[in-house]
């Protein structure tokens, strides 16, 4: 019985993650969220969890059927550091995919990235 | 069956015995367990804990009938593993436990397994038992029998065991069932209890009879007391038994127990249930019993009467086991404490054992739902129950922790007093007690496993969900996991900001705040526009068809620049003609070293024939246009001494040159003697000439046609037909302005017979001492008059006027000025000057003709008019005559005598000669009538042709005769006759003029002689007529002294 069990290991195109969709979400949201913002250490984390919040919905609108969907935003002040972030996932390349935007002023630095992953 | 129980245990423990008692004692546990579960489902609403479920046991009721389908599966696997244990004999206990515990968690674990293929399962299951059943019942009929057979076997231990198993298992069956029904029973009975409220008020007026009754139950029966606390202690157990962890622990103590049964034969039982109890107690800790002492004491109490109840039940049952009246009795003994209900439960009592009995269970899975959902019903209706119940328990908690405490404490003794008085115990008792508390332990036991097993469901039931569906998800991943590959991504670089250096840093803070603005370019818009086309030059030209020499074409802006190319060219212009005078200077010079040595050589061989002569010059007049024309004038100009123009008449011989009827003016420098410098030309004969005053720039002529011509001598050769005669090229010059045909209103209607130039009233002009290139006096335009005598009379006097531009188009105007010639006579005013001495006079000679005049040359207003009377006319252009009115010969009277020739002396300016046509010569002073001196027959009676002064010498005159005989007077050597008389008869001289210059070093003086031929030959004077002597003017003085 469970043998015959059929699964759908591969995502239709039409409802396939598309980075470009998901960054263009991003952009938009960071956009309008944090142009003109000053970085304030307080703040930063409800911004960081409600921009999370914001683009996770704004994603699951756009139609990605049976993805898990992980929202990643790090907001950091911009003082002239160097910074490094990187990510390395083990998936399956065929169906799952990640979509990132940077966002800068002067005054902070956002990054989102938003990881699909393809619920089999 | 009783007879052998009671036997077996008041003997020594056989084997057999002990197998059969315990499984007694399980079949007792068992069914007390099930009724005490019924009991717990009663109270168990009354618990926090389970009101805190409810909710969830909605949601469960479903899952629960299943649960408990394997709940007794459970039990039975148990009981398996229970009986096996034995089957193995002593075994370590601690392994024992370990395994049970082990145990525990098995079932756990296959309880959730079961239930992931519950429906199935279930369906299995019952069919199962239902197969077991039916076989149950069979042997069941013949159990008896067996363990009548057992038992006489007795001790014939070598029992088959898989039939001991079988047979276990058959037991265990059948005890499921009586337990299950008992348990039914119990729920029919209190489900005919119907309404809540009564069932409280029943039970809390049974609890207060109960207590009633207790006390003296408790005082003589310590035993049962025991029992009862016991029983206390596993309801307590059973509130308390929360934690799943504490339930599983009692379970294992319980079965710890069970192993110890076989084992610890010696021991009592119940000593070691009680000390378990106590352990138990001690285990739960004091808090918690502290906690829910007030609620334990009441529900002990409760439980106490409710126990007792059942025991009472239970015992008839025990005691008869089947028997139908006693447990009606038992029943029938409840009725009549709780009147109504109980004789429903009564009844159903009875018809439950009957049917536990008897009856083929068919119906058994209705009942059992039926069971579970009244048992739900019961649990959802009890649910208001807790507060109030929390309530009593508070109020209680105080005033009855004391008496628990006291209670305890008895506990205690009494177990202590049951441990040493164990062996000496009444067998009856114990057994009548053991079912009792093996029933209350079990009871404890099965009610707490139950109860925490559904505690343990509803906590567990989440992870059992979840580990349902993690299952579920790990089977999906493991299928899933064949089917996909997962692979690392390369490693993607969100966000890459490299460091900002300090300085940058600096500069992007702090960089721009000292800064400032410093400057701005302004004005940028300003910026140049070009235009790449350049602009196009325009002029104008006009052309003239035919064109004729040069000017056929020109523009009105030549002026311009023919002005900025004169200025330009003026230099060019002053340095031509400074070249040209230059020029001239070094032609004279060379020709005059020529002639001059040429002469000499003449002079010496001719010094015979001209006495005055001191040398000669000889004009070259062998021209060919110049061939055969007759001289009729010679003429100096009185301010360029050298330059001399000669009037050739017109020629009745035919030529080469189409110049017949013209006259041709010859233009010569004396120095230049080879040939003419200009040649003028006029088609009538011109019967007088002169040159403009000062500078030799103009010529004037009358001619015998009344006209006044005009030559301007500065117009270009190219202006000119010029005619090539031979080698040589003669410009013919037409005459620049005629008044022919132009002013006849106002010109001359006779010929013209002298013209002379008004002289400027300063006296300058005439000094010899004019420069030579008077470019000033040049250049500007001159103006000055001019005066034309026609012969009868008429005077005219012109204005000569030089145009600022010549035009070379002509002049529309002017009719009478040449294309592109500057100079024009404008007609000023006429005077007739024909006066008649007397009418008399007039009558006697003719008609007047005046012949010749002269102006003053001190005073151009003063003019002097010979006539053909003899008498020279003194008359004024304007204002007021002047005396005297003419100047007459020393005799009075008019003679008919031609006036030929009037010559004021250079040095003396008012004394003249006259010379008439009888050959009289007359020196007249200007202030008198009559001569200073007349000399008559000096001539021979010959007409004298032309006398003039030299200009070297004052009292020195020539006189020229018809007859060619030419005399040199001079005053101061004779003064009555000429000094010298040439006579030339080879070649007959018709003009004569005397040239020379006083001024300069080289005093010259000479004659010039135009001869019949047209040779022009310039004879020097010698020495004693060149040279003034200074007595000369006194001696003129003198003379004119001597004759006033």
């Amino acid at each position: 019985m469970e043998g015959s069990d059929t699964y759908l290991i591969r995502p239709n195109h039409q409802y396939k993650f598309k980075s470009a969709i998901v960054k263009e979400c991003i952009r938009e949201i960071v956009r309008e969220r944090l142009s003109g913002m000053l970085y304030d250490s307080e703040e930063v984390s409800e911004l960081s969890r409600s921009l999370a919040d914001d683009i996770k919905d704004k994603v699951k609108n756009a139609g990605f059927d049976r993805y898990k969907l992980v929202v990643q935003v790090v907001i950091g002040e911009q003082r002239g550091q160097g910074v490094k972030m990187s990510s390395r996932c083990l998936w399956d390349a065929d169906t799952d995919n990640y979509a990132e935007d940077v966002f800068m002023n002067d005054s902070l630095f956002c990054v989102v990235a938003v990881f699909g992953s393809y619920y089999y | 069956m009783h007879s052998d129980k009671k036997i077996t245990k008041e003997d020594t423990w056989r084997p057999a015995d002990l197998r059969r008692h315990i499984r007694e004692e399980g079949l007792g546990d068992d069914y007390v367990k099930k009724r005490d579960d019924n009991e717990r489902k009663h109270r168990a609403g009354e618990s926090i804990e389970r009101r805190r479920r409810d909710p969830e046991k909605e949601s469960r009721r479903e899952r629960d009938k299943p649960r408990d389908s394997t709940r007794e599966r459970r039990d039975e696997d148990k009981k398996d593993r229970y009986a096996d244990r034995r089957k193995e004999g002593s075994l370590d206990r601690r392994g024992v436990k370990e395994r049970d515990s082990r145990d525990d968690r098995d079932r756990e674990k296959r309880r959730e397994r079961d239930k992931l293929v519950d429906g199935k399962r279930y369906d299995d299951d019952y069919k199962r038992k239902e197969r077991e059943h039916e076989k149950e019942r069979d042997k069941e009929r013949h159990r008896d029998k067996e363990r009548e057979r057992d038992r006489e076997r007795g001790n014939e231990e070598g029992k088959d065991k898989r039939r001991e198993e079988r047979d276990k298992e058959r037991r265990r069956e059948e005890r499921n069932r009586e337990h299950r029904t008992e348990r039914e029973r119990r729920r029919h009975e209190e489900s005919g209890d119907g309404e809540r409220d009564r069932m409280e008020k029943l039970e809390r007026e049974k609890r207060d009879r109960h207590r009633e009754r207790e006390r003296p139950k408790d005082e003589y029966q310590v035993k049962r007391n025991d029992k009862e606390r016991r029983e206390r202690h596993g309801d307590r157990k059973h509130l308390e038994v929360k934690e799943e962890r504490e339930h599983k622990e009692e379970q294992r103590r319980h079965g710890e127990e069970k192993e110890r049964i076989p084992k610890e034969r010696g021991y009592d039982e119940k000593r070691k249930h009680d000390s378990e109890s106590r352990e138990n107690r001690d285990l739960k800790g004091s808090g918690k019993e502290v906690r829910h002492h007030g609620g334990d004491r009441d529900r002990a109490e409760r439980d106490k009467h409710k126990e007792r109840r059942h025991r009472e039940e239970e015992k008839p049952e025990r005691n008869h086991h089947r028997d139908g009246t006693i447990s009606k009795k038992a029943a029938s003994d409840k009725s009549h404490k709780h009147e109504t209900k109980t004789e429903v439960s009564n009844d159903e009592d009875l018809a439950d054992q009957e049917y536990e009995d008897d009856f083929e269970k068919l119906d058994y899975e209705e009942d059992f739902e039926e069971m579970d959902e009244s048992a739900n019903e019961d649990e959802d209706e009890e649910e208001p129950q807790p507060p109030e119940v929390g309530e009593e328990r508070e109020e209680l908690t105080e005033q009855k922790r004391k008496e628990i405490e006291a209670i305890q404490r008895a506990m205690d003794e009494e177990n202590e007093r049951v441990g040493t008085a164990q062996s000496r115990q009444i067998p009856s008792k114990k057994e009548e007690e053991r079912p009792k508390w093996s029933g209350g332990s079990e009871n404890s036991q099965s009610r707490a496993s139950p109860r925490g097993k559904f505690i343990d469901f509803v906590a567990a039931k989440q992870r059992e969900v979840s580990k349902k569906v993690a299952t579920k998800q790990k089977k999906r991943s493991t299928e899933l996991l064949r089917l996909i590959d997962l692979d690392f991504s390369m490693t993607v670089s969100l966000l890459d900001l490299p460091p900002v250096n300090e300085y940058d840093m600096y500069i992007r803070t702090f960089g721009t705040a000292n800064t400032k603005q410093a400057y701005v370019q302004c004005n940028e818009d300003n910026a140049d526009r070009d235009i790449q086309t350049e602009e196009i030059e325009v002029c104008e030209k006009w052309t003239q068809h035919p064109p004729e020499h040069n000017g056929a074409c020109g523009d009105p802006n030549l002026s311009q620049e023919a002005r900025d190319k004169s200025e330009m060219n003026f230099d060019s212009r002053r340095l031509t003609a400074f070249l040209r005078s230059a020029s001239q200077v070094m032609v004279v010079l060379l020709e005059e070293d020529r002639a001059e040595r040429k002469s000499l050589s003449k002079l010496r061989s001719q010094t015979d024939t001209l006495s005055f002569s001191d040398g000669s010059l000889q004009l070259n007049t062998k021209l060919p246009f110049l061939y055969g024309r007759r001289i009729s004038l010679v003429h100096f100009s009185q301010v360029q001494r050298h330059t001399m123009m000669s009037v050739h008449r017109p020629t009745t011989k035919p030529s080469a040159v189409r110049l017949d009827s013209c006259t041709i003016i010859c233009i010569w420098n004396i120095w230049e003697p080879s040939r003419p410098q200009k040649v003028l030309v006029y088609e009538s004969e011109v019967q007088c000439c002169c040159f403009s005053p000062g500078k030799a720039i103009m010529v004037f002529a009358g001619t015998s046609v009344g006209s006044v011509v005009l030559w301007d001598l500065r117009e270009h050769t190219s202006d000119h037909y010029s005619l090539k005669i031979g080698e040589d090229e003669w410009t013919f010059r037409q005459p620049t302005f005629s008044t022919d045909a132009v002013m006849a209103g106002s010109g001359h209607f006779s010929s013209v017979t002298s013209v002379e130039a008004v002289p400027s009233t300063v006296a300058g002009g005439l000094r010899p001492e004019v420069p030579l290139l008077a470019s000033e006096e040049e250049s500007a335009g001159l103006s000055f008059q001019l005066a034309s005598l026609d012969e009868i009379g008429v005077l005219n006097f012109w204005v000569v006027v030089e145009l600022p531009k010549a035009n070379e188009a002509g002049s529309p105007t002017d009719l009478g000025l040449r294309p592109g010639g500057k100079v024009k006579l404008l007609h000023s005013s006429q005077l007739l000057t024909a006066e008649r001495v007397s009418p008399r006079d007039a009558a006697k000679t003719g008609p007047l003709q005046t012949l010749h005049f002269k102006f003053l040359p001190t005073d151009s207003n003063h003019f002097f008019i010979g006539t053909n009377m003899g008498l020279v006319n003194h008359e004024t252009s304007h204002g007021l005559k002047a005396p005297p009115k003419f100047y007459r010969f020393q005799e009075a009277g008019v003679r008919p005598v031609d006036i030929t020739s009037i010559h004021f002396s250079p040095f003396r300016q008012h004394l003249f000669l006259v010379g008439c046509g009888d050959g009289s010569i007359r020196l007249h002073a200007v202030s008198h009538e009559q001569p200073v001196a007349e000399w008559k027959n000096s001539t021979a009676g010959e007409p004298v042709v032309s006398l003039q002064w030299t200009q070297t010498r004052p009292t020195v005159f020539c006189v020229l005769d018809a007859a060619s005989n030419l005399h040199i007077w001079d005053l101061l050597k004779n003064d009555s006759e000429p000094v010298v008389t040439e006579r030339m008869d080879s070649d007959r001289v018709t003009a004569m003029a005397v040239f020379g210059d006083s001024g300069q070093q080289n005093t010259y003086s000479g004659i010039a002689l135009a001869h019949e031929s047209g040779n022009i030959e310039m004879q020097y004077f010698k020495r004693h007529f060149t040279v003034a002597i200074t007595a000369e003017e006194d001696k003129l003085e003198s003379v004119m002294a001597e004759a006033f």
